[in-house]
Formats: structure tokens, C-alpha cells, sequence
């Protein structure tokens, strides 16, 4: 048996500080459960609970899926160049916690307080009487060079500047608190601080318990208050987004969380337009109104009109006019990084002194100034601990009920080398906050907020939409993959059976999986032919699926919480795939995981218009994929011989084969594998049953032209179908999937047109 | 007194429907010790459907406007008449070290109107090239006015006026190095220069008369925006000067408005959402003495 973690063995640095153990080497009061808890695991238990963490993070926060696939978006779904390469930033949560008792936090809290205070007094300032360098406290050269300072906010006099906080504080070797930064512009870090505390509960719940740390969660129900209240004063029931600038930004992971927790949608510049002075969200429905934006972007993002090149033209024209005119609240509020700005560390003293009467009561880290170390879970070294310094972000909301500070945070790891205000942070801490007497907070109703339940941004719709059909083409593809490549395996020769037409119809069918022609290259001998169009199916199947998470990271808050967990078992085929053309059992894996993606989509989702085009983009792509593997696997003429083997292709390809086997009991009869195929409307594979759910879906939207379209398609589709063959072609086949198929890509073209369709990203106007 | 009319004309054209405009334009003349403004308005086609008019944080006028239907192009003219005095040189001096140290030291309403234009800017960077200009302009106890001549002549002779070199995003090194520009250069250079050696300085927007006097040639800069420089002398207060055109003081400039650079004052600023298309912009300048 393994020796359970022998903290006895962990070694700070002498001379310094460390959070768990004194000089003497015995743990401090506040991390004995701690200790006791995690010390009596096995390393090999505590590494196979990071994993548990790193698994948890990737459910929890889908959202990072994407930064972890890294591909190049070479042209997104419009066409449209993209070539943004995502960032990659994932992160690792330490199973052992930060620890701080309650009077310790309270300082630092008090601490955070005050700056928080001094900062909003320091940017009201600023925009108002400028009292500061009137005084020369501080310099008006220094203040109007900051790239950070908007001198145009001159006047503005927003409710509150600064409605979400955050410091990063660092204890120092002799054991004093120090301040890094401050957070002001769009602080980050609450999101993370949630999440690890989820995962963490799951990893360590005795400890946890046991240790009695103070619950996190319910800071964001008074940032949400705090939302609700910043709203202007006319608006009884204010609504609020979550502003992102997407899934390329560093910090989208909470962005999404964030919205999913505070129950708001998450936007994009483009999701929003000023009209009339107010902001509006466009909606499925319409433009409806918008009365405080959470922004999780820079201001220098915020507002083209303001920053022009400066901020790529992204983010929603007009915006600052309309907060400065009272009419929408940004929360925080334009300009507000100002704050933020290291170059007015050496006149905050005097600027709280000025404009408290009060004395800063933590100070500034002195560059070089040498810092504690706390023990962090490395699996190396006689303990399977070593010692980091942390840097700790604090949380501050103020609210109507005055300024809150969250009782815990998140402790990133500095690397060896790190400068305190820019970690890696490869590595985050859970901080825990043991020993607080204060009775927990009574759960205030916020005021109500408007229905969400139909209401659907176009932009989620649109992303909805595109993630059912990526998913369908790549379960299409796989499917065909495995299909032939196992056929293939089995029985080699039937690469030359019927004078290669089984390989002309297995080929066909693989193009057409891969939504492309079949290419004739007739100089290649079949097998090879086949090989080669295998690989090129998988590497299909593969796009689709990082076209899939992709498009459902932008969507994260319309999927289940287990959706978060496939899909990142999803992304992490899309590499497997890529590195190594797909063996079958990969492949079949895959499978068993787009089926799930398929049965939570139906299972764990409200249905509603977010639903509907989700399940609208999936029942399209699979009503194209059966006429494409009909027309190519069962469109030509082939010897009898052949036919038997690629129906059963054929069938298998849309799942249907145990089905036509149980049912027919007999050899395979090409009318009935059509009709099993194509008419038969309680095969869920089938087009018929692909038609009755689209045509459910255009009803339910009361959009007629998606009707018209939808019938035309069904009536086409029953057409009888002769055995005519003119040319080595099925001709009656070919016409009939034509005619299906012209209807339901028109509805295709038709639904983004109609729905999602909308001018999107603002121009700059060229300068003189 | 003389009067000027003004007439400055930016046209838009687009290759498709554009749903949403938003315009910034600070076309509106200020009053000045030496302008008064008779008159001013700003005729916008189509018409907007929003209009807000508003005084900047330098005291400039803004005019925020917005059009929420379909449209193809956007036209924005503004039709000005000021009158204008005639500006004279200081009939005095004062060292331009002691200006420096009275703006850095000012407290109050100077702090708050005259130091912030010590500030460099994106636009107007502490460049150590930026010594070259000043280096034996800014010499121990010369008085300001004198300096800020020499300064202005320096830049008007170094520096080739030449269109095809910048546009409004070029950076301040470059023009540095290159040693040409067009007047927002100009400006920016002057004020950096001025700003390195400590002095106030502002970047000022307006026009200058387009038609040339009986006998006196055409000046540069017309046909379109001009920009020049205002630096602070301490006693004396602001004093304009245009490195274009090497006067000091001005003789015919109509002004708009100033700011730290460029980028406080841009005329026009707009923002369109529609689809992806192109877009034409023609821009005309009109300036004439009215007698």
C-alpha cells in the first residue's frame, strides 16, 4: 500500500512565510482540517482528483473547449474569412485549498473596501470637478496621458462607476499583505472563483465541511442585485445582459458561465444596436429593450464611435451616448479602467487622503519585495508538495445594500519567474475563508425580471441552428466511415465485386457523406480510391466536430450542464480523429457520443425557439444525408451481386439496417429499402419522419414561407420511384431526390435569411 | 474685423442599404478671443432620426447624430460665417523655462484648463527624436515667443508638405523620420515638441481661406481641413501658430475647436451597420472672405 501525502516531508523556504506551516513546521490553527483531510489521500488518489477537476472544469465551463481545440477558423459558416486563431487557455484547479480564518479576511476585505471606495471617489473625480489635480495631487500631465483615461467622459455622472471590483492582493515573506492590482475596467475572476469552488466541493467534500469554509455562491445573487438596482429609475422591471466580444476572448469560459448563473442572455456587439436612445436586443421576435449591460469587455471594445480603429470596430455604435444620456447603465461604467492604471499607484495615498480624509490601509508591493509560499499539490518531491507564492483575487459588488465583499476568491499560482501581476496561472486555488460567526445572509427576492423563456437573441438562434446540422454531418460522416471501413475489413474483395460497382456506390456514398461530388479519378485502382475517401470522410467528420463545439460554446446557457462534459469528450475526439485517420473503436465512440449529444438535445432541453432551431438545423442535415446516400449508394445501376452488399451500406449508414432486417426478414429488395428509407414515416432515421418534424417546427413558428417549402418537399417525396434505368442510372431515383432536395435547401437558405439575416457588424466610416 | 464664410462638405456613399448610421461631427465653430461666430449650422441628408448638441470636455461643440433607416449614402454639410480680428505677437516675453514651471506647478482653474496639455498622447508621443527640433530652439533662458517662432520656422523648412505620405493614421516617428506630412502632422509635431520641453501646447482644428489675396500666393492646406498649434506663453496665455504655413500668428484661420491631438477633434466620426460593401467618401472645403 501507497504511505498516504506526508506533509512532514514538505519543506518551505527558510526565513520566509508560509500560509499552512510555521516556523516550526506544525500547521497553522486555520489549515489543520485541511491538512488532515487532504494529507491522509494517497498522491495517487490526489492526482486521479485533479483529473476529476480537470474533467469538472471542462463541463462546468464548456466554453474553454474551444480555446483547447486551437484550429484556425479559416472561413466561418457565412464564408466569411476568420482567421482568428483562439487562444488557448486552459487552466488547473490544485485540490488543495488556500486557507484564511475569518479575522484575517476581514482586514484584506476592509482593505478592498476602501480602495473600492477611493477608486469610484478617484473617477468621479476625474469626470466632475477634477478636485485632485486642481490640488495637484495628481498630475493633469500624467492623468490625460493615460491611454486608459477617456477624456470625453468629462460631465458624465453615472449612479456608480464602479458596480463589480476586484484586488489582487500578496502576502510578502514577513507576512504582510500587499496590493498587486486593481480590476476595474471588466474584472475577471468571479466566474473562476465559482467554478473552482463547484469542482472543489465535489473533490473535497468532508474537508470542506469539516472545515466550515464560508459559502461563495451567494455573491452572485448580489451581483445580480446589484445589476438590477444600477438599472435607470424609470425601468420597474429592468432586464440585463452579459456583454462578450465571443468566444475568441480570453476570459470567455466565465462570460458564459457568468450569464448561466445570473440567469441573463449572453451578447455580442452585434446582438445589440442603439435606437431612439435606448439599446435594444435583437431578438426572433423583434428588437426588444435592454436596460443594463454586465460588460465583459474592454471599454476600448465597447463603443466604435468612440475608439474607432482603436477598438477593430467591434462593440455596439452609440452605446456611450446612450449611458451617458442615462437611458441604459453599463455596468461598470464607461471609463471606469481609468482605475485600474498602475501609473496612479504612487498618488493613491494622497488621492485617499484628499478624498477620504483617510489612510490607504494596505500597500503597494514593492517590485522584487520577496513573498509568502503555500504548499501546492505538484505530485513531485518527498511530499508531493512544493512552495508557491499565490496571489489572491478579491470580489467586491456594491449594491443597494452598500458594498459586499465575497467571503473567498481564487489564488492563482505564480510559476517560478512570474511577475505577481501577470501569473501564468497555469494553476488555480480555491481560497477558503474558515471560522466566520456571521449568520448567513437571509435570500433577498430581487425584483422580478422579465420572462426569458421565448426569448432568443437571433445570433444564439442562429448558432443553435448550425450546431444541430455540424452535429448531423459529422454523426453522417462517422457513420459512413465506419460503415464502409468495417465492410472493407471483413471482405477486401468486395472492392472488385460486381466490375467495382459496389466501390463506385460505397465511394459515392462517402463523397456524399462529405457533402461534395464524387470525383472520378478512374487511374487509381478502386481500393486505393476508397482508402483515400475513407480518410478524407474522418477528416469531414473531424471539422464538423470542432464546427460543433465551437458553435455550442456560444450558446453554452441553452445546454444541460452533462451537454458541457460530452462535449468535451467531443473535442477531444476532434483531435484523435485529426492525429490518426479514426480506427473503428474510435470511431464508434464518437457515435456513442453524438447519440448522447442527440438524446440530451431532446431530453434536457425546454423546448422553446431555441429548441426548435436547434432541432430544425439537425432534422435538415439528416433529411440531406438520406437523399445523398440513396443517390449515391443506390443510384446506379449495379449487378445484383453488388446490390445486396451496398443496400445493406446503404441501410446501415442511415442505422436502419436491424430495423429493415426485422421487419423484412428477407434479402434486400430494393423497393423496400427505399420505402423503409424514404416514405416510411416511424423510421426516425428516415426522411419522412425528417419532414413531420420540420414540418412541426415552421408551424410552431407561424412562418409560412418555411410551411410552403416544407409541403413541396413532402409532396415531392411521394413520388413513386420506377426502376427505369437510362445511361447506368436509376433516373426515376435521381429525379425524385432532386426534387426533394431543391425544397429543403431552399428552406435551408431560407431560414437564414428570414431568422437570422440582420445587419450585423458595425463599418467604420473612413477618416479624412 | 473681417468676416469668413465656411462651407465643409463630407459626402458618403455606399455600395449597399446601410440599416444604422452614427455620426460624431464637431463641425461647429467656437468662440475665440480673436472669433466671434455669427453663424453655424449643419445640414445632414438624409434627415437623421436622432440629434443631440453638446460641449465637449474642451468646450468644443458636438453634434451627435444618428439615421435608423435605410440609406445609401450620408451627407454632412456645414455652412459657418465668423467674424475674425486680426491676432498680434505678445508685446513681451517671458523665459520659456519659467512658462514650463508655472504650468507644472499650477494649481486650480490653470491645472485643470492648461496642464492637461503637457500630456503626450497615442498621437503625440515622447519621442527622444523629438530633440533634434528643440534642442537648440529651447535654449537656457530664451523667452517662449522667440522659442515657438524658431520652432515653427524649423518645421516649416525641415518638413515637406506631401499628401501621398500620410493619412490620419500614420504614426508621429514616422513623419519624424521622413521629415514630411500633411498639416495634422504638422501639429502633432509642433505639439510633441512643444510638450517635450514642458510647454502646454494644443492641437487646434478649423480652416483656412482658400482663395488667395491679390498678389499673395495660395496657401497650403486648403480645400480641406487645416490643423495647427496653440501653445501656452504664461502670462500672455494661448498663442497660435501654423507650422504649415510658417505664421505666427495666424493671419486667416477660422477656427473649430482644439484638444490634446487629432483624435479629440476629428470633424466627422461615423459608424454604419449593413452588409458588406463598399464605400466612398468625398470630402470638400469651402472658405471665403465676405465683404
Amino acid at each position: 500500500m501507497t504511505a498516504a501525502m506526508d506533509f512532514d516531508q514538505y519543506r518551505a523556504p527558510l526565513g520566509g512565510f508560509d500560509e499552512a506551516f510555521d516556523h516550526s513546521g506544525q500547521p497553522r490553527p486555520n489549515w489543520s482540517v485541511v491538512v488532515h483531510a487532504v494529507g491522509s489521500l494517497e498522491p495517487a488518489v490526489l492526482h486521479e482528483r485533479q483529473r476529476d477537476a480537470d474533467r469538472l472544469l471542462d463541463a462546468e465551463g464548456a466554453g474553454h473547449l474551444v480555446h483547447e481545440l486551437a484550429f484556425d477558423r479559416g472561413t466561418d459558416r457565412h464564408g466569411v474569412s476568420a482567421s482568428a486563431r483562439v487562444e488557448s487557455r486552459p487552466w488547473r484547479l490544485d485540490p488543495l485549498p488556500f486557507v484564511l480564518d475569518a479575522a484575517e479576511f476581514a482586514v484584506l476585505s476592509n482593505a478592498a473596501v476602501q480602495r473600492m471606495r477611493l477608486l469610484e471617489a478617484l473617477l468621479v473625480d476625474s469626470a466632475g470637478e477634477r478636485q485632485l489635480v486642481r490640488d495637484g495631487v495628481l498630475p493633469a500631465a500624467l492623468l490625460y496621458s493615460l491611454p486608459s483615461f477617456r477624456a470625453h467622459t468629462a460631465g458624465f455622472a453615472p449612479p456608480r462607476w464602479l458596480v463589480h471590483y476586484s484586488l489582487d492582493v500578496v502576502r510578502n515573506a514577513s507576512g504582510t499583505w500587499r496590493v498587486v492590482s486593481d480590476l476595474t475596467d471588466a474584472p475577471s475572476g468571479l466566474g473562476y472563483s465559482l467554478l473552482n469552488r463547484v469542482v472543489l466541493a465535489r473533490l473535497l467534500p468532508d474537508g470542506l465541511r469539516a472545515a466550515g469554509a464560508a459559502p461563495i455562491a451567494p455573491h452572485a445573487d448580489r451581483l445580480r442585485r446589484a445589476l438590477t438596482a444600477a438599472a435607470p429609475a424609470d425601468r420597474p422591471s429592468p432586464r440585463a445582459v452579459v456583454l462578450s466580444s465571443g468566444p475568441s476572448h480570453p476570459t470567455y469560459v466565465e462570460h458564459s458561465y457568468l450569464a448561466g448563473r445570473l440567469g441573463y442572455h449572453l451578447v455580442e456587439g452585434a446582438d445589440l444596436v442603439m435606437r431612439e436612445g435606448r439599446l435594444w436586443l435583437r431578438a426572433l421576435d423583434g428588437l426588444e429593450p435592454v436596460d443594463v449591460v454586465y460588460r465583459r469587455l474592454e471599454d476600448a471594445l465597447l463603443d466604435p464611435l468612440e475608439h474607432g480603429h482603436e477598438g477593430g470596430g467591434s462593440g455596439v455604435p452609440g452605446l456611450v451616448w446612450g449611458a451617458r444620456s442615462g437611458h441604459v447603465a453599463l455596468a461598470n461604467a464607461y471609463g471606469s479602467g481609468l482605475a485600474e492604471a498602475s501609473e496612479l499607484h504612487p498618488f493613491l495615498g494622497g488621492a485617499a487622503e484628499r478624498l477620504l480624509g483617510d489612510r490607504l490601509q494596505l500597500e503597494q508591493l514593492a517590485p522584487g519585495e520577496p513573498l509568502a509560499t503555500s504548499p501546492v499539490f505538484t505530485g513531485r518531491g518527498p511530499s508531493a508538495l512544493e512552495p508557491r507564492s499565490i496571489v489572491l483575487r478579491l470580489q467586491v459588488v456594491h449594491g443597494p445594500d452598500g458594498h459586499s465583499v465575497m467571503l473567498g476568491g481564487a489564488g492563482r499560482v505564480l510559476t517560478p519567474g512570474d511577475a505577481p501581476e501577470q501569473p501564468t496561472a497555469l494553476l488555480a486555488k480555491d481560497v477558503w475563508v474558515v471560522g466566520t460567526t456571521a449568520p448567513r445572509p437571509v435570500a433577498v427576492m430581487a425584483p422580478p425580471q422579465v420572462d426569458f423563456g421565448p426569448s432568443v437573441p437571433k445570433r444564439a438562434a442562429d448558432a443553435l441552428y448550425w450546431l444541430g446540422r455540424a452535429a448531423e454531418r459529422a454523426e453522417v460522416a462517422v457513420r459512413a466511415a465506419r460503415v464502409v471501413g468495417v465492410q472493407l475489413d471483413q471482405d477486401p474483395l468486395l472492392a472488385s465485386l460486381g466490375d467495382g460497382g459496389w466501390a463506385l456506390g460505397a465511394g459515392a456514398l462517402l463523397a456524399a457523406a462529405r457533402n461534395e461530388p464524387m470525383a472520378s479519378t478512374p487511374e487509381l485502382p478502386l481500393n486505393v480510391r476508397l482508402t483515400g475517401s475513407l480518410q478524407a470522410t474522418v477528416l469531414v467528420a473531424a471539422q464538423q466536430l470542432a464546427s460543433l463545439v465551437q458553435e455550442a460554446s456560444s450558446v453554452r446557457e441553452y445546454l444541460s450542464k452533462t451537454t458541457g462534459r460530452v462535449l468535451g469528450r467531443l473535442a477531444a475526439a476532434h483531435s484523435l480523429l485529426i492525429d490518426d485517420e479514426g480506427p473503428t473503436d474510435e470511431l464508434d465512440s464518437v457515435l456513442v457520443d453524438l447519440a448522447a449529444l442527440a438524446g440530451l438535445a431532446m431530453e434536457s432541453t425546454v423546448r422553446g425557439p431555441a429548441w426548435r432551431f436547434l432541432d430544425l438545423g439537425r432534422r435538415i442535415e439528416r433529411a440531406l444525408a438520406v437523399l445523398g446516400s440513396v443517390e449515391g449508394g443506390l443510384g446506379a445501376d449495379v449487378p445484383p451481386m453488388a446490390l445486396q452488399p451496398l443496400a445493406d451500406v446503404v441501410l446501415a449508414a442511415n442505422e436502419s439496417l436491424v430495423a429493415y432486417r426485422r421487419r423484412y426478414r428477407s434479402d434486400v429488395d430494393l423497393d423496400a429499402v427505399l420505402d423503409l428509407l424514404l416514405r416510411d414515416d416511424s423510421n426516425p432515421r428516415g426522411l419522412a419522419f425528417q419532414l413531420d418534424r420540420l414540418r412541426e417546427h415552421v408551424a410552431a413558428l407561424a412562418w409560412s414561407q418555411g410551411v410552403d417549402l416544407v409541403h413541396l418537399a413532402s409532396s415531392a417525396a411521394i413520388a413513386e420511384i420506377d426502376d427505369a434505368v437510362v445511361s447506368g442510372r436509376r433516373v426515376s431515383l435521381d429525379g425524385y431526390v432532386l426534387s426533394v432536395r431543391g425544397p429543403l435547401l431552399q428552406l435551408a437558405d431560407a431560414i437564414a435569411q428570414h431568422w437570422f439575416a440582420d445587419p450585423v457588424n458595425p463599418t467604420m466610416m473612413g477618416g479624412h | 474685423m473681417r468676416s469668413f464664410r465656411v462651407e465643409h462638405r463630407t459626402e458618403y456613399l455606399y455600395g449597399t442599404a446601410m440599416a444604422d448610421g452614427f455620426t460624431v461631427a464637431r463641425l461647429l465653430p467656437r468662440d475665440t478671443p480673436l472669433q466671434v461666430v455669427r453663424s453655424a449650422r449643419i445640414d445632414v441628408s438624409p434627415i437623421p432620426d436622432e440629434w443631440e448638441e453638446s460641449l465637449d470636455p474642451f468646450g468644443n461643440r458636438v453634434v451627435h447624430f444618428a439615421v435608423h433607416h435605410p440609406h445609401y449614402s450620408l451627407t454632412v454639410v456645414s455652412h459657418v460665417e465668423v467674424g475674425l480680428e486680426t491676432g498680434v505677437l505678445p508685446d513681451g516675453d517671458e523665459p520659456w523655462q519659467r512658462v514650463a514651471s508655472q504650468a507644472v506647478a499650477s494649481r486650480g482653474d490653470t491645472a485643470a484648463d492648461v496642464a492637461p496639455f503637457l500630456a503626450h498622447t497615442l498621437q503625440t508621443p515622447a519621442l527622444s527624436a523629438l530633440h533634434e527640433l528643440t534642442g537648440d530652439v529651447f535654449t537656457e533662458g530664451r523667452g517662449v515667443v522667440g522659442a515657438v517662432q524658431h520652432l515653427c520656422n524649423r518645421i516649416f523648412n525641415e518638413f515637406q508638405f506631401d499628401q501621398s505620405f500620410s493619412d490620419v493614421s500614420t504614426p508621429l516617428h514616422s513623419v519624424l523620420a521622413e521629415r514630411r506630412g500633411v498639416c495634422q502632422d504638422f501639429a502633432h509635431v509642433s505639439c510633441a515638441a512643444l510638450r517635450s520641453v514642458g510647454l502646454p501646447a494644443r492641437y487646434v482644428s478649423g480652416y483656412i481661406e482658400t482663395v488667395p489675396q491679390p498678389g499673395e500666393p495660395k496657401l497650403v492646406g486648403v480645400d480641406a481641413s487645416h490643423a495647427w498649434c496653440s501653445v501656452w506663453t504664461g502670462p500672455f496665455g494661448w498663442l497660435d501658430f501654423d507650422p504649415t504655413n510658417n505664421q505666427l500668428p495666424p493671419l486667416r484661420h477660422v477656427t473649430v475647436g482644439w484638444g490634446r491631438d487629432y483624435d479629440d477633434v476629428a470633424p466627422v466620426r461615423g459608424v454604419v451597420i449593413g452588409p458588406p460593401s463598399w464605400q466612398s467618401l468625398t470630402v470638400s472645403v469651402d472658405v471665403a472672405e465676405v465683404y
